[in-house]
């Protein structure tokens, strides 16, 4: 492999980095949001999102992928193949982590909701002060393991052209007729960024870890 | 023109599904007063209490707290905001029979946290007033340990000083020494008899007789959602008015000696 293949290898690794990282950033947040609705009842939106979560957790990302990037034009609205790698991703990552905070928040004690009612503490300051500081330790494993499997179904997106690390592999080793070498390297970039969000997650567990029970 | 009492409940009705919990019940106190609710259980006594602080809303009767209607907006049925609620729950201090502690918080975290984000108190001011109450339990040297550290009288200790915390008029206490193991109860009842001698307005549901007897103004002795007997303690204890409160005394009263007028009778379990 010369280096115009390690080029492309590092030009998909930086698309399958971007995709990935955005699509957490903005699958997190919203999947808590999500949850919250569904864990509060909000009256009209919680049967919504409990419909939309489902048929989400149901569609593989590849067809969920070409849906929107070939369907959504025939409403009418086009986007870019990377917007539309990025919101396949965070709409399946914003479903699963719904599903997460929803368990952590049903899981929750509710005697402690009670003593912070009882304290005269409002519904906001109830979330902020007592609810999320503790979900967020404990969803933070599975919070994790939705990430790093975001990161390895992201090959998926090389259906609608994106050229994502996966891809560039495949490519190089058409190219090569020796597929091996892209095929380590790749395998390599993949063991290194997942292992960054694993060591990450360890970090912040220790420093939480005061806090006790 | 005397004050409103402290408490008042009118006529309250609450029902879980098919089970009637609370059948018309009605309760006053008075400041400085300290009621111990009595009865077996299933009787009401804690969904009474949490009707107090509106965590559980009745079917119907009404709840007033110094003269201000609690849970309804004044004059008409419509139910109060999350703020309105806030408001006057402030006045209320709760204390549960399982501690309830923030356990992501240190002591004097829980301690401070409504007063300071609730109450708005300046941090240095909040600080020192939690500090003052966890001295007044017996726990200031704790107070930066969390609450998975503590024992269970030490963590209800500081339940009881979070309660007092927000400066309440009224304090609930809902079994609190039910969840202890014998050896701690006293310490937490030593705290709670303090309270009372002080002139705190308290409203206690409890199974510790001896404490009913020695710390109460007034015994209240339910049954099936009902008030069955209400009384000084010495009367409630030695000269039980109906049925029901014997029975109660002869099956429960297992800690506190049974009382002279009942030794003779043929009891059914005894202390069962």
């Amino acid at each position: 492999m010369n280096t115009a293949g390690l080029l492309t290898l590092a030009a998909g690794a930086g698309e399958t980095f971007g995709i990935s990282m955005l699509a957490i950033l903005l699958g997190t947040p919203l999947g808590l949001l999500l949850g919250l609705v569904r864990w509060a009842r909000v009256p009209l939106a919680d049967p919504i999102v409990a419909v939309v979560v489902s048929l989400l957790r149901a569609t593989p990302s590849v067809t969920l992928v070409l849906l929107v990037y070939f369907a959504l034009p025939t409403l009418g609205l086009e986007i870019p193949r990377f917007a539309a790698a990025v919101a396949t991703l965070t709409l399946g990552s914003m479903a699963f982590n719904c599903e997460i905070w929803r368990g952590a928040l049903l899981a929750f004690p509710a005697d402690q909701l009670d003593a912070a009612r009882a304290c005269g503490m409002r519904r906001g300051q109830r979330l902020r002060l007592i609810v999320l500081p503790q979900i967020m330790r404990a969803s933070l494993p599975a919070l994790v393991n939705e990430m790093t499997l975001l990161i390895k179904v992201s090959p998926a997106v090389a259906v609608i052209g994106v050229v994502d690390l996966t891809r560039a592999a495949v490519r190089i080793g058409a190219q090569t007729y020796r597929p091996l070498p892209p095929f380590l390297v790749i395998l390599a970039v993949y063991v290194v960024i997942i292992g960054g969000f694993v060591l990450a997650q360890r970090m912040l567990e220790r420093r939480v870890a005061g806090a006790g029970a | 023109m005397t004050a409103p009492p402290v408490l008042s409940v009118t006529g309250l009705t609450k029902s879980f599904g098919a089970n009637l919990v609370l059948d018309g019940i009605s309760l006053a106190v008075q400041e400085g007063e300290t009621v111990c609710l009595l009865g077996p259980s299933g009787s009401g006594k804690s969904t009474l209490l949490r009707c107090i602080n509106w965590l559980e809303r009745p079917d119907s009767g009404a709840v007033f707290i110094a003269g201000e209607r609690m849970g309804v907006r004044g004059g008409g049925n419509a139910p109060m905001s999350d703020a309105e609620l806030s408001r006057l729950r402030m006045r209320i201090g709760f204390v549960f029979q399982h501690f309830a502690l923030w356990p992501h918080l240190s002591v004097l975290q829980n301690v401070m946290a409504a007063p300071v984000h609730v109450q708005r108190i300046p941090r240095p001011q909040a600080q020192a007033q939690a500090e003052a109450l966890l001295e007044r339990v017996g726990l200031a040297a704790r107070k930066n340990a969390y609450p998975a550290q503590l024992s269970g009288g030490q963590k209800q200790r500081v339940g009881i000083a979070r309660a007092l915390a927000m400066k309440p008029r009224l304090l609930l206490f809902d079994e609190p020494t039910s969840a202890l193991d014998p050896e701690l109860v006293g310490e937490v009842l030593a705290v709670m008899r303090d309270l009372a001698g002080a002139g705190m307005t308290m409203v206690v549901v409890t199974h510790e007789m001896g404490f009913a007897r020695d710390a109460a103004d007034r015994v209240v002795f339910m049954d099936h959602g009902r008030v069955v007997e209400t009384g000084p303690p010495d009367v409630f204890f030695e000269r039980p008015q109906t049925d029901r409160a014997r029975q109660f005394l002869m099956r429960y009263a297992g800690r506190a000696a049974v009382p002279a007028s009942l030794a003779g009778t043929a009891g059914a379990g005894g202390l069962a």
